[in-house]
Formats: structure tokens, sequence, C-alpha cells
């Protein structure tokens, strides 16, 4: 039966047109459609019962206490600390996506160039891929640790005095921010690469023999070409810095707080998982608003293929 | 142009800078594991290169803690995890290949909003609903929560997989009189060969690193859990040496998984179906 129903399917897709009515055709399609949709419903069933329906959960019981609905969790959240974590969690976002686009910008200029050495550096550049979030968060606390530290062995070697790395929450939350970017760089360096090198080389050399210095060739015409692709790869890496997680647990623990770990320390005791379940419909809405942006200004429709 | 030939001074130095930077936390996890913990552990400002070199520590930290079964625990993870995203994924991807655009497109944006929600934000109601199932603390679990932060992703490589393949394969086949599940399994997946690889290695190296589902679901106490759980675990107990040797033997091998999938990683795949 199954294979009579495409039969007929692929007979209409390829059949005169103009033998059928507009109804007839629409009909058609309809047909083929749902027989296609049947594929990706596992899937479909698959994100909205595990993803959506938990999501309603948490969003809906953040508004229930002891005497049903009330928004007692949301006015409580300030006091939880809900406004340094944002700040904590927005800096350090910010922070490590800057400086994950400028080094993996560097990374695919170089990586599009012919030099000695091309594919021990490009391998050596994917190794943090393969490196665990956690185990990273534990090497770098053991590089950063104030005692016993190897990023202090090296100030000392270099003759200047060591630092107490967590002792402030802004040289902390530097840590936790290098940390990602040396985890999260590759990636974003591989996208990129993926751009530069979809360039055509004609273009360069249109401009060389106009005679335009490197400099100049690449703020007009590297950066105006690459630009879609990097707002999209930031959109997207901003995303997923928001949702960081593991590497703060690990680096700084609760001190200071960012959404995520505020999320996590109330989630363990019952007397304040309504606060927890508040806390994570903030997050929620923050990055639910922010990828509909994403969607809106990438149009993610039309760039997969 | 060749791929490899004379490049500018320039250029290497910036390569000598970022490789020192991307192997230097390695580096460091390698000699904090070979040399005996009165040259690291107990030094205020330890040496950047190996001065002695042991196995005791990873001997000792083999009998002391259980390093075996989080990673055991972590291996099938990974592998339940890969195969579910094939199992879901590869079908999905073929069926938003041949849906009118309209309709794939709504789905894709979709996937992609699926992909972008908060992983602990989902972990805790999920939790709960696995306790009432009796999946909590079980490696299906933990697997089936995993499987949210990759499903998107493989139904995207599956469906550009699928779109990259000659239009009129299919048809062509269906003419010569072949049944549609011979036509999808003798002529369409084999030539899915690379995507459905990229698709599973994809997430099982995902399933390897993730944490946040699996420390909700699956919680140290009472029993043991996946590795990135565990290590989280002998970190905060406070017991370096184990961790460090924990953390290398977990490592090592996915390090070298991940040069093998280098050549296969393509932008596309790694920022969730966006970049073209």
């Amino acid at each position: 039966m199954e294979s009579s129903t495409i039969e007929k399917l692929n007979n209409a897709d390829q059949g005169d047109p103009s033998s059928l009515s507009r109804g007839q055709r629409f009909k058609k399609e309809f047909k083929k459609d749902i027989f296609y949709l049947i594929f990706a419903i596992p899937a479909l069933v698959y994100v909205i019962g595990l993803a959506i329906v938990p999501a309603i959960t948490v969003v809906y019981d953040s508004f229930i206490g002891r005497h049903g609905f009330t928004l007692a969790n949301y006015y409580a959240l300030p006091s939880y600390g809900l406004y340094g974590a944002l700040i904590n969690t927005l800096l350090v976002s910010v922070g490590a996506l800057l400086i994950q686009l400028f080094i993996a910008l560097a990374i695919a200029m170089v990586l599009v160039k012919p030099f000695k050495g091309k594919k021990a550096f490009s391998t050596l550049v994917i190794i943090p891929l393969g490196i665990s979030t956690v185990v990273s968060a534990f090497v770098f606390s053991i590089i950063f640790q104030a005692v016993g530290g190897y990023a202090n062995s090296a100030l000392v070697g270099l003759g200047l005095r060591p630092i107490d790395w967590f002792y402030t929450n802004s040289s902390s939350l530097g840590v936790v921010m290098f940390s990602d970017f040396w985890k999260n760089t590759p990636l974003v360096a591989l996208i990129l690469y993926g751009g530069l090198s979809s360039l055509p080389p004609s273009l360069y050399e249109a401009a060389s023999v106009d005679g335009a210095g490197s400099f100049n060739r690449f703020v007009h015409i590297t950066l105006p070409n690459i630009a879609p692709i990097m707002s999209i790869a930031l959109l997207v890496r901003g995303v997923s810095e928001f949702n960081i997680f593991a590497l703060p647990l690990v680096i700084i623990g609760y001190h200071p707080l960012i959404l995520n770990t505020l999320i996590y320390e109330n989630y363990s005791s019952s007397l304040t998982r309504n606060i927890s379940y508040a806390a994570a419909t903030v997050l929620l809405a923050i990055i639910m608003l922010y990828s509909i942006i994403v969607v809106k200004l990438g149009g993610a429709k039309d760039h997969v293929r | 142009m060749s791929d490899e030939g004379k490049g500018h001074w320039s250029t290497y130095i910036v390569v000598l800078i970022l490789s020192i930077v991307f192997i230097y936390p390695l580096w460091i996890l390698i000699i904090y594991v070979v040399q005996p913990a009165y040259l690291t552990f107990d030094r205020i400002y330890p040496a950047q290169i190996p001065l002695a070199f042991t196995l005791q520590n990873i001997t000792q930290s083999f009998k002391e803690v259980d390093l075996v079964g989080p990673l055991e625990r972590s291996l099938e993870v990974a592998f339940l995890v890969g195969g579910i995203a094939l199992g879901l994924g590869i079908p999905a991807g073929y069926g938003l290949s041949k849906l009118t655009s309209g309709i794939s497109n709504k789905l894709i944006v979709f996937l992609f909003i699926i992909n972008m929600m908060p992983g602990l934000v989902i972990a805790i109601p999920i939790s709960i609903y696995f306790l009432h199932a009796n999946l909590d603390n079980t490696v299906f679990g933990v697997a089936f929560a995993q499987e949210l932060v990759v499903l998107p992703l493989s139904v995207f490589i599956s469906l550009s997989g699928f779109r990259s393949l000659p239009r009129d394969l299919e048809y062509q086949a269906r003419v010569d009189g072949a049944s549609f599940s011979s036509t999808f399994s003798r002529i369409l997946l084999p030539m899915m060969k690379v995507p459905i690889m990229v698709a599973f290695l994809l997430a099982w190296m995902t399933s390897w690193d993730e944490f946040t589902y699996a420390v909700i679901i699956a919680p140290i106490v009472p029993t043991d859990s996946t590795f990135p759980v565990t290590l989280y675990n002998y970190v905060s107990r406070n017991l370096p040496l184990e961790s460090a040797t924990f953390a290398l033997v977990a490592t090592i091998p996915v390090i070298i998984l991940a040069i093998i999938l280098q050549k296969y990683l393509k932008g596309s795949y790694l920022s969730g179906g966006l970049v073209g």
C-alpha cells in the first residue's frame, strides 16, 4: 500500500499539470506532504514531549505558590541575587563572545593563506573541541589557582607579581570568560573559515591589481563579505553563552552567581524550588526573545542547505 | 594555490602564539599527571616543564577512585545518544527535504528554537517525569535527555545531506520499479554515509561532553554517573591528582576522534543549520 501511494504521488509530480484541476493538484500536494511529514513526526513528537512540555511546566510552576497563583516567586528573586546574576551572565557572554570572534577571525584568516605547517596548526586548533567542558574547567582552575597555579608561576618566572585570580568578582568572571573563549573559539573559527574559504580568490586578485593594501582588502572586501556569516555565528554562539553552566560551576562555584548557577543552587532544595523555576523562566524568556530576533534577522530558513 | 607554501612572517607569529594558547591547557594537564605531587600539587610555583616522570598518579588513581565505571556509563550513554540521533534524525531529515518548502521551513525554525532552549530549564522538569518513570539515575534516562541537545543538529545534517543528493536519483530508481523501501535503503542511504557518520560522531561527542542534563538526571548520589558529572564530583571533593588522571584518560581518545572528524566538520553543521 505504501509503495502504491508513492507511485501515485510521483506520477502526480511528473504528470501533465494541465490535466489536473487546481483543487486536484492541491490535494495531491497535500497528500504528498502528509506522507513525508510522517518521517519527521517521531523527531518532532520527541522534542515536543521532552522540551516544549517541560518548558511549559516550568513556566506554569513558577507562578504557583502555596495558595495557588502568585507572583511571589518573582518578587523574591532579587533577594536571591537575580540582578547580579543577570549582569554577570551578560558580562561573561558578551566578553567571551567578543574575544572568540576576534581570535576566531584571526585563525580563519591565517588558515585561508598558504604557509608551512598549516596542517599541523589546523589540527592543533581543533584540540579544544575534543576536550570536555568539565575537563577544561578543571584544568583552568589548576592554571589559575592563587597558590600553586601555573599562571602565577609563569608571572613570577617573568619577574611579575602573582595575582589572586579569584579574589574579585571581575577577575573570577575573567577566568570563566577566558576558559570559555578557549573551549569555543575553534567552533567559531570553523564557521568563519567556511565563510572565508567560500569567497572567490578572484575577489582579492582584482583588489590587488587595483593596488589595495592588505588592510584595505580586509576592511573593504573580506569584512563585508563574511559579515552575514559572522553575525549569524555570533548570534548562535550568543545563546550558548547565556547557557553556560558547567564551566562557571566548576571554576567559580556560586561566587559570583550567574543565571544558571542561581537556578541550580535553588533547585536542589524543595523550599526554594519555585524560586529556581522563576529564575529559569527569566532565562527562558531572555533566550526565547533572543532566538526570535536571531530567526528574524538571520532568516534560518534561507540558510539551511 | 598550494596548501603549504611560504607565508608572511606575521602569519607565523600569529600561528605560534595561538598554537601555544591552544596547546597549553592540555600540556598542563599532561605534566600534572605524569609528575610526582611534590613537583605539582605541593609547589607554590610549579614548573612549566616536567622535571620528573612517574606513572604513580595513574596507578594510584585507578586503585583509589572509580574511574572505569563512569567511563563505561558515559560510553553506553554516548552510543545510545548517537543511535537514537540516527534513528530519529535521518528519517526526519529525509522527510523535511521532501516537504513543500513552506512547511519544512517552519519545522526547521521550530527545531532551531528547540536547540536554543536552556538545558537546565528543561532538565529540571524532565528529571521529575523520569523519577516517576523509574528512568532517573539510569543510562537510558540520561541518554533520552541528552538526545534533546543533539537531535536538531542531527536533523539538520541529515537534511543537508539529502538535499545535496541528485534530484532524479530517487525518481529514476522508482521508474526502474524499485519499491520505496528498497530505494531508500539500497540507493539513498549508501550515498548518505558521510552525513550519517558525522551526525553520529557529533552526537557521540556531544554526549561525552554533556554535563547539564547528566547532573540533573543522574547526580552522583546514590550511584555513580557519567564521566563529566563524576569528574565534577572528584574536583569538588578536592582530589586534584585523581581528577587530573581521570580527565586525561577520558580526554585522549576523544581528541583523536576530534582530529579524525576534523575534515568532515563544516561550519554549517556546527552553527545549528543557520549558516549555509
